[in-house]
């Protein structure tokens, strides 16, 4: 028996909402410690199915429909976390931050600094995050940029169901406080089908990613490409449509901002000279300048030409053709590339 | 055209039937591909009736010989959504 289940765990494939869950199910079962709250998390199972099933095998103590105060639920994870629990808190959508900014920015991640490291904070706040599917200004951010620069919170974002799986293994075993935020789009739900991509062979066993480690979702040689979750999938289709006219591209999925792997971006700079960024995240003070410069500071005289691909500095509309005006899509990525040459 | 007499047919069907009105759905996603060894009980597909996901679970052990219906595609419940070889 023991031969035969690697061989159907490869075969066997996933949506990115079932590797989360499979995760999370799994350190569940092992740590009475860990449980899951936010809206519709229970009898809906998450209204893009982060919690999918988790109910009805453990049951409304710790799988937990909370009221409609974020400031209340993640100020109350927190609190369990400081007293040794294993908090999941879901930010329904992730633009709902603001109502508990204090939460998030001042205690969740600074009490584990302000308190002398007498205590710690290890809970995970998931984060429903991403557009294209018109929603308008809202409840279609990533805000990547806006989590990633406050000090003490580490920062995950899976492009694909295997290291949504592995990722989240390590977010609810990592002793500080971690952001996981989920693309909806690779979700693989019914209503908002997925690219290609995200839905992979994923192992039954439990294993964890790394954090700091990116991951080089496809090898090139003339460009690097440097994104995250939606925009892995539209860059890699982008380097796709760039080999048929001899453009060789590497795309470089970074899987966490913090910690942020420079090391394998800079490593590919070396290699091909060519820099493009690509975000859903707003243009300015972001993701696209902050991979930039810090590039630039390890291997300046080997980048010879830089792009960034990344939304313009506006609320995102809900009008679907202006919508796909201002998100980033392969033919935007392909361009960027092809400017460069 | 082939024997299909070792065949087990994977159904759109189930309990869940007499709790939709649509005779309708659509196939959502599939978590195994042609070829894939199963076993009985194994999550092979995810349908949607009526806005609600349902999973279709392997009726028996075996290899997935044919998938009949693909993502998107729609079926009507009673559907053959593929066949597993058996054995």
């Amino acid at each position: 028996m023991a031969q035969q289940e690697p061989q159907r765990t490869i075969e066997r494939e996933l949506t990115m909402s079932r590797a989360m869950v499979e995760a999370i199910g799994h350190e569940m079962r092992e740590n009475d410690d860990v449980f899951y709250m936010g809206e519709d998390v229970a009898d809906y199972g998450g209204i893009f199915d982060s919690t999918e099933g988790l109910l009805d095998e453990f049951g409304y103590d710790r799988i937990m429909d909370v009221p409609i105060s974020e400031t209340a639920y993640l100020g109350a994870a927190v609190g369990a976390a400081q007293s040794g629990m294993r908090p999941i808190a879901e930010l329904m959508f992730v633009d709902f931050f603001g109502v508990a900014m204090d939460q998030i920015y001042n205690q969740m991640a600074k009490n584990t600094y302000m308190s002398g490291g007498s205590v710690n904070v290890p809970m995970v706040l998931t984060a429903a995050v991403g557009g294209t599917y018109n929603d308008a200004a809202q409840h279609s951010q990533t805000l990547y940029g806006t989590f990633a620069h406050l000090p003490g919170m580490k920062v995950v974002v899976p492009s694909t169901a295997y290291d949504a799986k592995g990722l989240m293994h390590n977010a609810i075993r990592d002793d500080d406080p971690v952001v996981y935020m989920f693309h909806k789009r690779l979700m693989g739900i019914g209503w908002m089908p997925a690219p290609t991509g995200p839905k992979t062979p994923v192992p039954e066993d439990d294993y964890t990613i790394p954090f700091g480690s990116a991951d080089v979702k496809r090898e090139g040689s003339d460009v690097t490409i440097v994104t995250l979750g939606l925009h892995v999938h539209r860059a890699l289709e982008a380097a796709e449509s760039l080999a048929e006219d001899g453009i060789s591209a590497e795309v470089i999925d970074l899987r966490t901002l913090v910690p942020l792997d420079t090391e394998t971006v800079v490593d590919s700079v070396r290699t091909t000279g060519s820099l493009v960024v690509v975000d859903e995240d707003y243009r300015s003070f972001g993701v696209t300048g902050e991979i930039v410069a810090s590039v630039a500071d390890e291997a300046l005289d080997d980048l010879d030409a830089v792009e960034r691909v990344a939304l313009p500095d506006v609320p995102i509309p809900y009008a679907r053709p202006m919508e796909d005006e201002v998100i980033p899509d392969t033919d935007d990525i392909e361009t960027a590339v092809q400017e460069l040459e | 055209m082939s024997d299909t007499t070792d065949r087990v047919a994977v159904t759109a069907d189930g309990e869940w039937t007499a709790d939709v009105d649509e005779e309708e759905g659509i196939v959502v996603n599939w978590f195994a591909s042609e070829g894939a060894s199963v076993s009985e009980g194994d999550t092979l597909c995810e349908i949607q009736v009526e806005k609600v996901s349902i999973d279709i679970l392997a009726p028996t052990d075996g290899t997935i010989a044919e998938i009949a219906r693909r993502e998107d595609d729609e079926f009507t419940i009673g559907d053959t959504l593929a066949w597993i070889e058996s054995g």
